[in-house]
């Protein structure tokens, strides 16, 4: 047991500092504070009440070889401890708080001390945990102003006290020099064998009897906690009553329903209860829902004592699913001087157990489900029918649009159509006239009723009319010139055309005819000639008109109204009749007008 | 009266020769042309006191053979099958015209008014005004000749404040405070003059816009002209009277 030095309690460590502040100048605290901020980022350092030798120490072990010049500065102005205190693994001759005005010294069987940990609800109980140390010996500190007489100890080993009320030995008391300006007055209180036991003291002024400080030095492992069952609260016609379920295994299913109110999670009794943490995580958030380190007792008994248990209440849970409840040691695995302990070790103490909860809120839930799956399928269906009311109005505007372009373009058509040059027909009228004149009846009674057929046929409606009609009408209308210029013409077809089968859009050649007589032959008098025919070309129908008249230039754009025209109607025809296509070829030379007019895949 | 028959068209010439024949005797057929040059060689070979002549011939027209000659010392008659071109000029020079079919009728009439014309030997340049209207673009006639009793007068447009029908008759109402009575109905002037922005308030009034000075509520609506007359203005009339008053 090495003397017990390089150890403070908060208010000498404070006062410690200041006097570092005093003798090292500035940069040498800074640096400290850094370093020990770096060391216990979270813990608090001065909770601890460390030496300042030994974060010296362990600065050394963690090699920051910067640090180890300044913390050897920092040596050399305490006494400190020698270089052989940074040895690798526990300094045995180090001195640990115990608790309260303890410290304690561990043997060289220690490989791991837990030491200071603490407690919520537990101000004056100090918990040290000692796995596989033999001896453990613990000395008390007092300060000069502290009335000694007033103090008694107790001290039991496993729950038997050893030692009962004792005062402290005065005698015994010797001064110790803590390297600053306060003495402190010490002496052992004993060495005792802690292997496989707990050794608790219980000390005390007899002026504050109630103030008792509690230091546990466990030297057994600590026991996992056992869940010794589930109950779970709900309510009925007369209050409230519980359904159990006791010594689960690894897992529960649970159902929350509506009457259900709260779950209760029974632990097994020990006497170091208050050292149980318990926490429920959602497994699939991964998120801790609910943390206790409170125990309630009551309830269920067991070997004449009420059993702990914590109560969770049922909104915790929020919607079905695993939940995970683990109940653990609140020691402090990490973070402490001597303490090298793997995850897979601390697992050893932690108490897991699977909760897989249906939150079945019964016919309320059901209904309100329903509701909302009423309310959305309605809301998608408004949607729906919203949507296809749009569409249907959108494709519906745009059929009438189509509909009426197409109307429109038959309007244009009908137009065209009917513009049988008012020039030829009060012409063809005047050579009617002339016949009658002229007293030959029977032409002009030929001519009045061929004259009466071309304009019925032109004033007709009808959008198609068969080829043999076309030929009649061609033949009537060149008749009717034939009165005005003395031309030949000639109508001709391909023997396979069937002319009464097949349709054509009405007055579709008579423009061509009339421009044939008007550009082409009405200059040549006897010697002009027409030939019109009718050609079936694969699938295709051609239909020409040529004249031997003297031509035009089809370049030029002002060869007559009936050139325009014609253009005009192919462009239409070929907007009313998409999938057939129309072509006009117009050849001209000085001998004579030839065009041809494609009406493709027609036949 | 020593008469040329002008048409491309032999059958025409057959026909207005046999009508001539029959029922006016007082005419001379001298000659008969089938084309523009044709027909210049006979006027100036036979001098005629009377030219049928055909406006539109092929790819020529009859005014061509007006504009060929020097002189143009006889009356026209026009024929026409049926011709937008030049008609609204033959029209503003107050010059005749038949239109085929010929209306035998309507021909008697046109070659007695001719022959009273050449028997009064009223001097007229009708035919060059028609000539000088024939340059312009047809809608903008600036200037109409009317055919009075016993004279022909011209008239610019913007001379005329308003025109008001009486029966086949139409008065012109001139910012000369002159009065002219004229043997043709309102509508012929109305075609004439509407593309020159004049307004048939009512069936029997046709406004020079230039002379409205304002559109009286009164009575569902009248102009009250510069003059001081107030002129009515038919329902059916009075959105596209406003409209056009509206623009100037």
């Amino acid at each position: 047991m090495g003397a017990p030095i390089n150890t403070r309690n908060n208010n000498i460590l404070e006062g410690w500092h200041r006097k570092v502040y005093e003798q090292a100048g500035k940069f040498y605290i800074q640096i400290l504070h850094k370093t020990t901020h770096l060391l216990f980022q979270t813990r608090p350092f001065l909770f601890y009440g460390f030496s300042f030798a030994i974060i010296a120490t362990s600065l050394m072990k963690i090699k920051l070889s910067i640090m180890k010049k300044i913390i050897f500065i920092f040596l050399s102005f305490f006494i400190a401890l020698s270089t052989v205190n940074a040895q690798k693994g526990i300094n045995f001759s180090r001195t640990y708080p115990g608790g309260g005005k303890l410290l304690m010294c561990v043997d060289s069987s220690a490989k791991n001390v837990f030491y200071a940990n603490m407690f919520p609800n537990q101000p004056r109980t100090s918990f040290s945990y000692l796995p596989e140390v033999n001896n453990v010996s613990i000395q008390i500190y007092f300060r000069k102003d502290i009335n000694i007489q007033h103090y008694r100890y107790t001290i039991l080993a496993d729950n038997k006290p050893i030692v009962v009320n004792k005062s402290i030995n005065i005698a015994q008391l010797k001064d110790v020099d803590r390297g600053d300006e306060e003495i402190f007055r010490s002496t052992t209180l004993g060495i005792f064998p802690i292997k496989g036991k707990t050794i608790t003291t219980l000390i005390y002024s007899i002026e504050k009897p109630l103030d008792i400080d509690k230091a546990v030095f466990y030297g057994k492992p600590i026991p996992r906690a056992k869940i010794k069952g589930f109950s779970k609260r709900f309510a009925t016609d007369k209050g409230v009553d519980y359904n159990w379920i006791t010594d689960p295994k690894e897992r529960t299913n649970l159902t929350f329903t509506k009457k259900d109110e709260e779950l209760t999670i029974v632990k097994d009794r020990s006497d170091i209860d208050y050292l149980y943490h318990t926490s429920i995580k959602d497994k699939q958030t991964n998120k801790i829902i609910f943390e206790s380190t409170a125990w309630e007792y009551g309830g269920l008994i067991e070997e004449h004592e009420f059993l702990p248990y914590v109560k969770i209440d049922k909104n915790v849970f929020k919607k079905s699913g695993s939940y995970e409840i683990m109940i653990q040691p609140l020691i402090k695995w990490t973070g402490c001087m001597d303490c090298d302990i793997s995850a897979k070790d601390i697992e050893k103490y932690i108490t897991r157990h699977t909760l897989s909860i249906t939150v079945d809120e019964e016919n309320y839930t059901k209904k309100e489900l329903f509701i909302y799956a009423f309310i959305v399928a309605f809301a998608i269906g408004l949607a729906f029918l919203v949507i296809l009311y749009f569409t249907k109005k959108r494709n519906k505007k745009k059929l009438a649009e189509k509909e009426q372009q197409k109307n429109m373009a038959k309007l244009q058509l009908n137009s065209i159509r009917s513009q049988l040059n008012p020039h030829f027909l009060f012409n063809a009228l005047s050579g009617i006239q002339n016949l009658m004149n002229k007293n030959e009846i029977d032409n002009a009674n030929k001519y009045l009723s061929k004259f009466a057929r071309l304009t019925r046929n032109v004033l007709d409606d009808k959008e198609l009319i068969s080829l043999s009609q076309e030929k009649t009408l061609l033949d009537d209308y060149l008749q009717m010139e034939q009165l005005r210029f003395g031309f030949k013409y000639e109508i001709n077809h391909s023997e396979n055309l069937g002319l009464d089968n097949i349709e054509i859009p009405s007055m579709l050649l008579q423009p061509f005819v009339e421009n044939a007589v008007k550009h082409g032959i009405s200059q040549k008098g006897t010697d002009g000639k027409i030939m019109i025919t009718f050609i079936k070309h694969a699938n295709d129908l051609v239909l020409t008109v040529a004249d031997n008249g003297n031509g035009f230039d089809t370049e030029k754009t002002n060869n007559g109204l009936g050139l325009l025209l014609s253009n005009n109607r192919i462009a239409l025809l070929n907007s009313i009749y998409k999938e057939n296509r129309f072509t006009l070829a117009i050849q001209s030379t000085t001998k004579g007008t030839k065009i041809s007019l494609t009406l493709t895949d027609w036949l | 009266m020593r008469a040329i028959l002008i048409d491309d068209e032999i059958s025409n010439l057959e026909n207005l020769r046999t009508l001539l024949e029959k029922h006016c005797p007082q005419v001379t057929i001298m000659a008969t042309a089938q084309n523009v040059s044709d027909a210049v060689d006979a006027i100036e070979k036979y001098l005629p006191h009377l030219v049928f002549l055909d406006i539109q011939m092929g790819k020529q027209t009859g005014f061509d053979v007006l504009k060929l000659l020097p002189t143009r010392s006889f009356e026209v008659i026009f024929a026409t099958a049926y011709d937008q071109y030049g008609i609204q000029a033959v029209k503003s020079a107050a010059l005749d015209y038949l239109l085929k079919p010929i209306d035998i009728e309507e021909l008697i009439n046109s070659v007695n008014k001719a022959e009273h014309k050449l028997a009064t030997q009223i001097q007229t340049s009708q035919l060059d005004f028609l000539l000088q209207q024939l340059k312009k673009p047809e809608t903008n006639v600036s200037k109409i000749a009317l055919q009075m009793q016993s004279e022909i007068r011209y008239v610019t447009l913007s001379e005329i404040i308003r025109c008001e029908a009486d029966n086949t008759y139409t008065h012109f109402f001139l910012s000369s405070n002159e009065k002219i009575l004229v043997s043709k109905s309102l509508k012929e002037y109305a075609d004439l003059l509407r593309p020159n922005g004049f307004l048939r308030t009512h069936q029997s009034h046709l406004v020079n816009p230039k002379y409205v000075k304002s559109w009286l509520k009164e009575d569902g609506g009248i102009l009250l002209l510069m003059s001081g007359e107030k002129i009515p203005i038919s329902k059916p009339n009075k959105d596209t009277v406003k409209q056009a008053l509206q623009q100037l």
